[in-house]
């Protein structure tokens, strides 16, 4: 396997030049922690997921497909763009969702609403250092399934709705995927 | 073991003077195995090994072997361990064990 510290050492010139040239540059923790994240993500993707890196030089910046095979957003394509911020891993990465859907948890305009995103909780079920990439794509695809959750809903609308008329809910859903999440 | 056959060896002599012993533990080997007395010797936040430099402490070029020994391995109150340099970052924002949600509180620092 080809790692940054192995090339540096086979090329001492390339990391003395560095150093001198610009000294106070840090070596990036979130590149580093990355490299592992990354490929144990996709090493452990769930079967309703896919991942693309956009650019392949940047593991900090990708796409996650996710394509429910159960529930109400079944067969959906909904696309969300992840960005892990440099001061990963004291801090969560960034989650968009770019496919308009109509689910409780997840704004019309793409916010989302998954407790270990969030940077500041007090319960403890917020970000942690020692979770992972592979715990968020578990977690987003999970919001489709296990984690759907309409007591503390984002898109406020969208629960009540469900808790007055489950059938039209699920039309509602159905209309919304037919619209933006064919493809 | 011993006990087993002691009583074995009572009970054949009561109810038969000459009765032969079932067997004979001629030679054992005792085997020993070891670990860290913590819950896991890999840092939990940068992933590297608790007895080794933290990510940041090897990424800031800290060749020297002194400049090394300063990242030293932080115990909390539940046992959980990791280093200095990334649970002192950690507690800034959120002073729970990432590990176990427990309040975080030092138990003792060291090598």
């Amino acid at each position: 396997m080809i790692t940054l510290r192995g090339k540096l050492k086979k090329d001492p010139d390339v990391s003395n030049s560095k150093s001198q040239n610009i000294p106070s540059k840090r070596v990036s923790i979130r590149d580093k922690l990355l490299i592992k994240e990354a490929q144990e993500m996709e090493q452990t993707l769930p079967m309703t997921c896919q991942v693309t890196f956009n650019d392949p030089h940047c593991l900090y910046e990708f796409t996650l497909l996710i394509i429910p095979d159960e529930g109400y957003w079944c067969g959906g394509h909904f696309y969300f763009q992840i960005n892990v911020p440099e001061e990963y891993n004291m801090i969560p990465p960034r989650v968009k969702c770019l496919t308009k859907l109509w689910h409780p948890n997840i704004s019309e305009e793409g916010d989302v609403c998954l407790s270990i995103l969030r940077q500041n909780s007090v319960d403890g079920m917020g970000w942690a250092p020692t979770r992972k990439l592979k715990d968020v794509v578990w977690g987003l695809s999970s919001l489709f399934t296990d984690l759907l959750n309409f007591d503390d809903p984002l898109n406020r609308e969208a629960a009540d709705l469900f808790s007055k008329d489950k059938e039209l809910f699920g039309i509602k859903v159905k209309e919304y995927l037919i619209q933006f999440a064919k493809r | 073991m011993g006990d087993i056959e002691q009583d074995n060896s009572e009970r054949a002599d009561g109810e038969n003077n000459k009765a032969d012993k079932l067997f004979t533990l001629k030679k054992w080997n005792a085997v020993a195995m070891w670990s860290w007395d913590v819950e896991c010797d890999t840092c939990a936040i940068c992933r590297v090994q608790v007895m080794d430099a933290c990510l940041r402490c090897q990424a800031e070029s800290k060749k020297d072997f002194y400049e090394k020994q300063d990242c030293v391995v932080v115990w909390g109150e539940c046992n959980h361990s990791f280093h200095y340099c990334c649970m002192s970052l950690w507690v800034k924002q959120n002073n729970r064990c990432p590990l176990c949600q427990q309040e975080w509180s030092i138990q003792r620092m060291g090598k």
